[in-house]
């Protein structure tokens, strides 16, 4: 039995740290492979999330039903109602004699905003006088009611100010009004909501799946009794949680690319950046989300635990204090520094600035200092947290 | 089996191991050394604390008082290279289930860094004395019971350990693969590794040279099997009638009725040497048929078990907690 024992001719510490590694992420791929469960979670969400809020989810107005209330009839009253329609963000669906009409088409969803415009709105023009232009919104869906507003409002005063222009330049003012705003949208030009959602959504997708996946791996072999097998080994702590990371470290790399090049052909949203901060970028963003995965399973023992845990800590993070949705510069002080904490947070700065505006690492080395911070934290608690034989 | 085969001396010694989880004990100063090429047996019900000085011994945990050593080295400490020397089979499934039987092998294989040819060889060997070669493509869980148990034992004896534990390694196993374990143990053995196997089936015991009786934590006697029921002083009826009087009966007795267990049809009732005549009247008087049996290692653990309740006053008269072999 010991004539053999081959100690003589084994691999130094190095390499025997890097075999180790290997074999523990080989093993863990297998079980990615095999697990329709984690495939899924890693490959199937990005789409479907890609394709919700992609194409679901948009603040862009186009034809937003109208009902016209014209009681006045005149050339004035049909201008006003040209220029709402014009641009394309509302289409009339329907003209009621009066504005008890538009609650009956309000309540069927045939319309959801109203232009009440009353009689006798030219003549009361042509003297000067003020003129009320009712409009109706229906306010039951507020995000949207507040964007037809602004839209309405705008087109409103625009049609307005053309009036005005008219007048003084029929009486020889020279046409000139005293303020014009030239407004030009940087970036994002035509405002469109991809543009706007889709370096969010990577971060989003990346961070749920990031730390639910790794929240799974070390709470799936301590439920199913395989660390025991396994820390009667040689096999140190370190290598078994940088094994188990590689893998899902390569999936957060494939899925990143897949939104981004998803992105990038179907919703037309460009890179103006270098594609090395961004990766560089992602990698850290990954290690960390990884991290505070490894963190959870190793205090969690139990899938179960550990799937509520990873999701809670990712998900409301991820898509509420990231400025994923709402932008945390509004948020009051108190949600500003918890959504610091999170690493969401700085990767949607990081990847809006890097694929919006083109900025580079002089810009956002602050968002990569505190992606550093948060990945060796979360790094260093995991290792700690995870122990040989707990009891 | 002979007595101890102790010529290479103590590769395994435990020492005053104490350990509580919360307000139970699981051990109460627990002590015993494996000679090189020694099987050992740690005998004793569920609960009795052999998987608590097991994985104590393999360094999965720390006792909370005493010492555990492999080969002079604590087990505790991964950097003394102890782990090198120790395999480890737990009681609980903890292979990859969805690995196969050849992927789990190579994975430890590798956590061992066995060079590839070496590995080539032993899992060829391996997989030929636990006839799983044929299975080498099935998923772990899709094995039974025994397969699954060998390929544990293979797993756990790819790097040729110098002391292998085993936490009842025959649990759950049906009869057949029982005995080819105890074969590739005994093989082993045979080549200079000292085994230590856990197990309650007392009739297990007998297999292996030197045996501990684990009670409550502590060592209640330790020897060679054959020796120790040799010197057992009592005496064991077999009380076959109508249960619940001849049961009755036995209460009423008291002392001298050592423990009753149950045995097919019947009761297997240890007695203590000066009470048998008695005994054995009342029973017959009641109408139950009365056989005197071979004493096995069962009624000598049950006796002293007894004995050490009735002494702490823990009660229970000795009936037995223990699983039946029949």
């Amino acid at each position: 039995m010991d004539t053999d024992r081959a100690r003589d001719g084994r691999p130094g510490r190095g390499m025997r740290f890097l075999r180790r590694t290997m074999a523990m992420a080989g093993k863990e791929s297998l079980h990615v492979m095999r697990d329709p469960r984690t495939l899924y979670l890693a490959l199937g969400m990005p789409v479907v999330l890609l394709v919700i809020f992609g194409f679901g989810v948009s603040f862009d107005m186009n034809d937003v039903p109208l009902a016209v209330v014209d009681q006045d009839q005149t050339p004035a009253s049909r201008s006003l109602v040209a220029s709402l329609g014009g641009g394309g963000e509302f289409e009339v669906v329907a003209r009621p004699g009066d504005a008890r009409g538009v609650d009956r088409l309000f309540r069927t969803r045939e319309a959801s905003a109203a232009v009440v415009i009353p009689a006798g709105m030219q003549a009361a023009w042509d003297r000067g006088e003020r003129v009320p232009v009712q409009v109706l919104l229906d306010g039951s869906d507020g995000t949207s009611a507040s964007n037809v507003l602004g839209t309405a409002v705008g087109a409103i005063q625009a049609e307005s100010s053309r009036r005005l222009a008219e007048r003084t330049l029929g009486q020889g003012g020279g046409g000139a009004r005293p303020l014009s705003a030239r407004v030009r949208l940087l970036f994002n030009p035509a405002l469109r909501s991809a543009v706007f959602f889709v370096p969010g959504l990577i971060a989003y997708i990346l961070y749920i799946v990031g730390v639910l996946l790794t929240a799974l791996t070390v709470a799936r072999e301590n439920e199913r009794g395989n660390l025991e097998q396994l820390f009667a080994t040689p096999v140190g702590r370190v290598e078994v949680l940088l094994g188990k990371l590689l893998p899902y470290l390569a999936i957060g790399v494939v899925q990143a690319l897949l939104v981004l090049a998803f992105g990038m052909v179907v919703f037309d949203v460009p890179l103006r950046g270098s594609v090395a901060v961004l990766g560089l970028g992602t990698m850290l963003f990954l290690f960390g989300a990884l991290g505070q995965g490894l963190f959870i399973s190793a205090i969690t023992g139990s899938q179960q635990v550990a799937t509520q845990a990873g999701a809670l800590s990712s998900l409301l993070p991820g898509i509420l204090l990231s400025g994923f949705v709402i932008p945390v510069e509004t948020m009051p002080r108190v949600l500003q520094w918890i959504a610091s904490l999170f690493p969401a947070r700085y990767f949607v700065t990081i990847l809006r600035g890097v694929m919006l505006k083109g900025n580079g690492l002089d810009v956002l080395w602050r968002e990569f200092v505190a992606l550093g911070i948060f990945s060796v934290v979360a790094m260093t608690v995991a290792t700690m947290k995870f122990k040989r034989g707990g009891s | 089996m002979g007595e101890v085969v102790g010529e290479r001396g103590v590769v395994l010694r435990a020492e005053g191991l104490e350990h509580s989880f919360g307000v139970i004990r699981a051990l109460d100063g627990l002590s015993f050394e494996v000679a090189g090429g020694e099987l050992y047996g740690l005998i004793g019900a569920d609960g009795a604390g052999k998987t608590t000085a097991l994985r104590i011994l393999a360094g999965l945990m720390k006792p909370g008082r005493g010492t555990a050593r492999i080969a002079g080295k604590d087990p505790a400490d991964a950097r003394s290279g102890v782990r090198e020397l120790l395999g480890y089979m737990p009681q609980r499934y903890s292979l990859y289930g969805d690995l196969s039987v050849g992927e789990n092998l190579r994975f430890f294989a590798e956590l061992f860094c066995l060079d590839r040819r070496v590995f080539a060889e032993r899992s060829e060997r391996l997989l030929a004395i636990t006839r799983l070669a044929r299975f080498v493509d099935r998923p772990a869980e899709k094995l039974s019971g025994g397969m699954y148990k060998k390929l544990a034992l293979a797993c756990a004896l790819l790097h040729r350990p110098e002391v292998l534990l085993l936490d009842e390694p025959t649990n759950g196993v049906d009869p057949v693969s029982r005995l080819d374990l105890w074969e590739l143990l005994y093989g082993f053995v045979a080549e200079g590794m000292s085994v230590v196997v856990s197990t309650p089936y007392m009739d297990e015991a007998e297999r292996c040279h030197r045996v501990g009786l684990v009670h409550h934590g502590k060592l209640l006697l330790e020897g060679a099997p054959e020796r120790l029921v040799g010197g057992f002083s009592g005496v064991v009826l077999r009380a076959t009638g109508e249960m619940e009087r001849v049961e009755g009966l036995l209460e009423g007795v008291g002392a001298g009725v050592i423990a009753v267990a149950p045995l097919g049809g019947s009761l297997r009732v240890v007695v203590a040497a000066e009470a048998a005549g008695g005994v054995e009247r009342e029973l017959r008087g009641a109408g139950a048929e009365v056989e005197r049996l071979r004493p096995n290692f069962e009624d000598l653990f049950l006796a002293r078990a007894g004995e050490v309740e009735g002494a702490e006053g823990r009660g229970g008269g000795g009936r037995s907690d223990l699983p039946l072999r029949r």
